[in-house]
């Protein structure tokens, strides 16, 4: 079986899985990290999103192989990529509760990664830039309403100061600014390793 | 002494009618969460089933020899084995619900597995249990099944037609049940003496609920005991104990434990027990093992419930004064291959409660007849009966304004009942114990800016769009016929208030306004108070649907605080040495009146033998809730494409007292974002063939962030219901059925306004997509 290193959460991981193991099972299966959702298994419904070199991808459909070497980041470790205590919350968090961003809770993981990968790229983006970074994810309880508006005052909360860099990660380069960041990801250019990338925030 | 020491205005600001966080929240948005899918279990083995890829066929042979001998196979299981097992199909409909000729209601078994014959796409027909899961998928691949193809029938009108292939042979005619509500010859009567008659040919599209956590379902022996626990993502689990004891061959109800935990959205459709949730008890009986079964999305779009799918031909008959004589429907209501309880209950029960909704109308016929066909059964789906309803006579109350000349409002202001008319007796025998339909609607009117419409039309015009509005006056039935519920209050020596309820949490944050409700009773801080639910050994009861768990679960919070208290007191009395007369509570202390004599709450607590003080009480509410509203909606239309946006979206909302502003909030926009999904994008499609053409969410469009974002939303509390203790009024639905006929409304009149004929606009059906629209704009005269 192959052997597969990545670093989850902050933390390195090494093992050994079968090459059709996908990121998704990795991190619930192996790793015992549940708070990323299976939804659909197709990448329609972005319950699975995490940040993978902090860009938003769908672990249901990637290959756990796919990530040799890279950061991944789940719901998890969304505080501590930012800097903060393990028991705090990311500002994102503090703001899906503050704006009642969430009912049943199940796209949520999904909807705060999406979140962050914007965020950590385009730590100002209009409502309609939140809106396409968030296309790719559905939620069937609160109508989105409240989600733009806890993305909206997450970036406000965090241009303040707090936890500014959501979502560590080596691949984008922390501190790039929107526009160049953008263009390495524009519609019709995916990401050439992570199919399921194209319909993801990063390309906000 | 452990007491919260002088919570004062930090503990009110989280009793009712405040904002709070909700309780629920710093679980979920950690992905600390425990829905049924992240429970580890030794020994964990994964069931998958295979599944009917025809619509209607015989199963000549199920092959399961090669499976069997796959790698880590544990089982496999057909529907002849369930059968030999004496393992019984789901509940049919009750006997209550009739055919044409006064026979009893008919359908087709609803097996765990299907036996002999498949009748939708989907159905399961063969079980896999095996170690891993992707050795159950290569084993489910090995069985062989032999079918041999029968005609299928999936529409309504051609499940009706004369020569009709046949869903099951119990229903020759395909007729499942048939009913009529209200009085036909005096209906005739007044539709012949009418000064205006409209009709109109609607459909309410099948649906598919969606929530996002597909269902889960894992069962076990209970460690300690062998009795049978299964947990799962539902919001009924004591129906589905009760059912599971029914089904399975030698179970007690007592003997099964259900459990759930978090659930990841229900919509009705995890109230009912599911075949393949039956499947996995057998197995895991069977095989002493723990089993799991997590349903993928295409199961979901296949065989899980669907909601909807009626085709109805409505009629209104007015004066000449716009006054509403007679309303008529003609109903086929879709209930699928196997017809269920709930499937008849919604055409022929729960839509004719609020088919006259908010309009004084003398008399109703209402025809309805449910049909079989070839697709997955319909059940509930939010709303559940009365979107349908609503949809229908808010419609015709638009056609009614186009023939008669009034403007929609004010047609019907004229139809509302009004306030001096409470309480009600509707046409279909409802008693609405109070409403102020007329106040919702003036309110609506005025902060949408009705009057000043003209100028929004004119600047979407100047954009080259096309602008349409609407005004929908409602009501909906609440309650689902179980207006009682029990909970259990524990005070604990450790400074907890626990309260157990059998009502579910699904997203709607029940726990927290329960807990809201503790905080006004007990004064203590809202971190005191921990809510027990989804476990039938802890608590049982009917579950959470109809909008009911506030108004019927909330007041049994109240009642049992206040007997807690009450107890409390009595044991006060004792350690202080007063009288219980001389015993006064406040802020989780209990002081003798004038002295600074006291005890905590939770120190009395823990001097009982027990270290609790411990008080079950139940409580009735009276009726049903009738919250209603009025929600004025506009729409913009890209000539070029069809695309229809929501512009404006303003609604007030009569919903009794409010606990909780910001979740019933996100109830009303939350819902209103699914009724504007029927309106505009969503539909189950079948071809004639019965394959499934919308069986992933790029084929099912359900709304995503790019939909409209800025409701409007109102609540008015001064007509709190009368008939429960709370004064409440249930909201989980009430969103999603204005909504939906608000949009079409809407659209409906952008088209006529932009020179659609008659005949097309009026034709158009949800989902009214680009395409859809596109094509009737087409139709313009030049």
């Amino acid at each position: 079986m192959p052997a597969l290193t990545l670093t989850l959460n902050g933390r390195a991981v090494a093992t050994d899985l079968a090459p059709t193991t996908l990121l998704i099972d990795l991190i619930r299966e192996r790793q015992h990290l549940t708070g990323t959702h299976s939804g659909c298994d197709t990448a329609q419904c972005g319950a699975c999103t995490v940040l993978v070199d902090g860009r938003p991808v769908k672990s249901c459909s990637v290959l756990a192989l796919q990530v040799q070497g890279r950061e991944v980041t789940t719901v998890e470790g969304l505080p501590a990529a930012a800097g903060l205590p393990d028991e705090a919350m990311h500002p994102l968090q503090e703001a899906f509760m503050a704006c009642h961003g969430l009912q049943c809770g199940f796209c949520t993981p999904g909807m705060l990664m999406a979140a962050a990968g914007l965020l950590r790229h385009n730590p100002a983006p209009s409502e309609a830039e939140i809106v396409h970074a968030l296309e790719g994810n559905l939620c069937r309880c609160t109508g989105y309403v409240n989600i733009v508006a806890a993305v909206r005052q997450a970036a406000a909360a965090m241009a303040g100061g707090a936890g500014a860099d959501a979502g560590a990660g080596a691949g984008a380069g922390a501190g790039a600014v929107a526009g160049a960041d953008r263009a390495t990801a524009a519609p019709g250019t995916p990401a050439p390793w992570i199919p399921s990338a194209r319909a993801q925030g990063a390309t906000a | 002494m452990n007491a919260p020491k002088d919570p004062g205005l930090d503990t009110l600001r989280f009793g009712s009618g405040h904002t709070v966080r909700r309780i629920e929240d710093p679980t979920l948005v950690s992905g600390r969460g425990r829905y049924t899918d992240d429970l580890a279990r030794e020994g964990l083995a994964h069931l998958v089933l295979v599944r009917s890829p025809h619509a209607h066929a015989r199963l000549l042979a199920v092959d399961t020899e090669a499976a069997r001998a796959m790698p880590g196979v544990l089982a496999v299981y057909t529907g002849a084995d369930l059968v030999a097992a004496g393992v019984k199909p789901l509940p049919a409909p009750p006997a209550a619900f009739r055919r044409p000729d006064g026979s009893p209601v008919v359908s087709a078994p609803r097996r765990g597995l299907a036996h002999e014959v498949v009748r939708f796409v989907g159905e399961a027909v063969a079980a896999v249990v095996a170690e891993t899961r992707a050795q159950a998928v290569d084993a489910a691949e090995a069985i062989l099944v032999d079918y041999e193809e029968l005609p299928a029938v999936t529409s309504l009108e051609a499940a009706y037609a004369a020569d009709a292939p046949r869903v099951f042979d119990a229903a020759p005619d395909n007729v499942v049940a048939e009913a009529r509500v209200g009085d036909a010859a005096a209906c005739d009567a007044a539709f012949a003496a009418a000064a205006h008659v409209v009709a109109l040919d609607l459909v309410n599209q099948r649906l598919a609920p969606s929530p996002i956590e597909p269902r889960v379902t894992m069962a076990e022996s209970e460690p300690g005991t062998g009795r049978l626990l299964v947990t799962m993502s539902n919001q009924m689990p004591t129906g589905i104990r009760d059912t599971l004891a029914a089904l399975l061959p030698g179970m007690e109800k007592s003997q099964i434990r259900v459990q759930v935990g978090d659930v990841g959205g229900g919509f009705g459709m995890k109230t009912g027990l599911h075949p393949e949730d039956l499947v996995v008890a057998w197995a895991a009986r069977a095989l002493q093992r723990p089993v799991r079964w997590r349903a993928q999305r295409l199961e979901e779009f296949m065989a899980a419930v669907h909601g909807r799918d009626w085709r109805t031909r409505a009629e209104l008959a007015l004066d000449a004064q716009g006054r509403v004589l007679a309303m008529r429907h003609r109903t086929l209501a879709n209930a699928g291959a196997c017809p269920t309880p709930t499937g008849c209950a919604i055409p022929i029960v729960l839509g004719p409660y609020v088919a006259p909704s908010v309009y004084d109308i003398p008399l109703v016929d209402l025809h309805i007849t449910v049909l079989a066909t070839n697709t997955a059964p319909v059940a509930a789906y939010r709303g559940a009966g009365r979107p349908e309803a609503v949809y229908i006579v808010e419609r015709l109350m638009d056609e009614a304004a186009r023939a008669t000349g009034l403007d929609p409002a004010e047609l019907r202001r004229r139809n509302l009942v009004r306030a001096d008319q409470m309480p009600y007796t509707s046409a279909t025998k409802q008693v609405y114990d109070c409403g102020e339909f007329e106040k919702m609607q003036a309110q609506a009117l005025a902060l949408a800016d009705w009057d000043g419409y003209a100028a929004r039309a004119a600047a979407s015009a100047a954009k080259g769009r096309l602008r349409g509005r609407s005004v929908t006056t409602f009501l909906e039935w609440t309650g689902g016929n179980a207006l009682t519920e029990k909970v259990q209050v524990q005070v604990r020596a450790d400074g907890i208030i626990e309260l157990t309820s059998a009502t579910m949490p699904m997203g709607q944050g029940i726990a927290t306004s329960y807990a809201q409700l503790a905080v006004d009773t007990f004064g203590v801080p809202i971190d005191r108070i921990r809510i027990v639910q989804g476990d039938t050994d802890r608590a049982t009861g009917f579950g959470s649907a109809g909008s009911r768990s506030l108004f019927t679960g909330g007041g049994a919070v109240r009642v049992a605080s206040e007997r807690t208290v009450d107890h409390a007191r009595d044991l006060a009395a004792q350690a202080l040495e007063a009288g219980v007369d001389d015993i006064e509570y406040e802020a989780g202390a209990f002081r003798v009146v004038g002295t600074d004599l006291q005890i905590g709450l939770f120190e009395l607590a823990g001097r009982q033998p027990q270290q609790h003080i411990t008080v079950a009480a139940e409580a009735t509410a009276g009726a049903a809730s009738w919250p209603n509203a009025c929600h004025v909606c506009e729409v913009e239309i890209a000539p070029d494409t069809g695309e229809v946006q929501v512009a404006a979206y303003t609604s007030v909302n009569d919903i009794g007292r409010v606990v909780s502003p910001q979740i019933v909030q996100g109830q009303l926009e939350g819902g209103a974002v699914q009724g504007i999904g029927q309106a505009l994008s969503e539909q189950v499609v079948y071809d004639a063939s019965g394959q499934l053409l919308t069986a992933s969410f790029m084929d099912y469009a359900m709304p995503r962030a790019d939909g409209f974002l800025d409701f409007r939303t109102v609540f008015d509390t001064s007509v709190p219901c009368t008939t429960n203790v709370l004064g409440a009024k249930g909201v989980g639905e009430l969103g999603t059925i204005g909504a939906t006929p608000a949009v079409m409304n809407a659209v409906v009149d952008a088209l006529l306004a932009a020179g659609v004929p008659r005949t097309t606009a009026l034709a158009l059906q949800m989902p009214a997509t680009a395409e859809r629209v596109w094509q009737a704009l087409r139709q313009r005269r030049k």
